[in-house]
């Protein structure tokens, strides 16, 4: 499926979802498709942190949904942090893995292996359930309540074999924040929402 | 060498750090084994006042932690030296760019006492690669020193940055 047309249709059926994104495309895209400026936190290139530095405000905030997107260039990197995802079993995280069988952020170089990783099996193997596997919008659109709907309480892996971005795709803007000022945004939205207090002062 | 142990000094240092560490608020600590603070990895994963989650790879507890912060739990990483070496770019690219605090505990390998010369690279670099990204960071080497951990804490709050506190072989073993 096209990668932008799979966030735009993740964007029609977010409710009150944190989003977390990593670097490079899956930012480009989830910026491009919503404009989110208050409840998406686009994390830079952390190669391969962008899931579990979710899963850390999920620990904090088990009332509140995480969506947290990461590519297959960074999951390479870190496959391992599922056994701690596992580990965490957070009720309300869902891992988007966006496989587009490359390294998206870098001009689409080649992934190791590529076409042949199997993300669901590998999840799978970690000893994680919930593990939804698509590579059309059709099926996501039948299945999307099922595996990651407002009413799924439980954490789950979801593959979304996407087509990489074409050369003008790669031209879509990046989030246009400094680092400080996305702690800001984010974290004032967080405390308002939540009702808690993350920059307080607590000498 | 041996690297002989004190049981009884290693678990008192242990409750006495995992003190420190709830008093400051900490409540999720994520961590890598050395084994030099194998006895405080079992204190903490035995106190309540703790989520522990024992993470794959040092970088992992990085982002992990760098999330908590941002949920409005504090927390703290613990590693070895070794392992330390290996998160600089998740450090700098994750606490660095965003300003987010972290407390991280790790063991000064390589220092005076350590018999393993497996470390000879953390004790030649450890030190200078910490002074090279501008880290702020102490040396707690007995146990009176241990109180410094809670400022340690609350420096890197103030800061909004990583802040090192660095065990020694003497303080842990």
């Amino acid at each position: 499926m096209k990668y932008v047309d799979c966030f735009k249709y993740l964007a029609s059926r977010r409710t009150d979802e944190l989003v977390i994104t990593s670097a490079g495309n899956s930012g480009q895209a989830w910026w491009t498709t919503t404009r989110d400026s208050d409840k998406t936190f686009y994390l830079d290139a952390s190669m391969s942190l962008s899931t579990l530095f979710a899963s850390g405000m999920a620990c904090a905030l088990p009332k509140q949904k995480f969506w947290a997107f990461m590519g297959d260039g960074a999951f390479c990197m870190n496959p391992g942090m599922l056994m701690v995802e596992r580990q965490l079993k957070l009720p309300n995280m869902v891992h988007l893995l966006v496989s587009n069988r490359a390294y998206g952020a870098t001009s689409n170089a080649s992934l190791p292996n590529g076409m042949e990783n199997d993300y669901g099996a590998i999840a799978r193997s970690f000893g994680i359930e919930r593990v939804f596997v698509f590579d059309n919008l059709e099926d996501l659109a039948r299945d999307f309540d099922k595996a990651m709907g407002r009413n799924v309480d439980a954490y789950t892996f979801v593959v979304l074999e996407v087509e990489p971005f074409t050369d003008a795709e790669q031209r879509l803007e990046q989030p246009p924040f400094d680092g400080p000022e996305l702690k800001y945004r984010f974290g004032r939205t967080l405390e308002q929402m939540a009702g808690i207090d993350i920059f307080g002062y607590r000498i | 060498m041996s690297d002989s142990t004190n049981p009884s000094k290693s678990r008192d240092v242990a409750i006495r750090i995992a003190d420190q560490l709830g008093e400051a608020g900490v409540k999720l600590v994520a961590s890598l084994p050395d084994n030099w603070i194998s006895e405080l990895i079992r204190e903490i994963d035995g106190d309540a006042r703790f989520r522990h989650v024992p993470v794959n790879r040092e970088e992992s507890a990085i982002g992990l932690c760098a999330g908590a912060y941002m949920g409005g739990m504090g927390s703290a990483a613990l590693m070895g030296a070794s392992g330390f070496m290996t998160t600089i770019y998740a450090m700098t690219k994750i606490n660095y760019s965003y300003e987010i605090p972290l407390l991280m505990l790790i063991t000064l390998r390589g220092a005076l006492g350590d018999h393993h010369k497996h470390h000879v690279s953390n004790g030649l670099y450890l030190k200078p690669v910490m002074d090279a990204i501008s880290v702020p960071y102490l040396v707690i080497d007995k146990p009176a020193d241990i109180p410094e951990i809670g400022r340690a804490y609350h420096h890197s709050r103030t800061y909004s940055r990583p802040t090192i506190v660095a065990l020694t072989r003497d303080l842990l073993r």
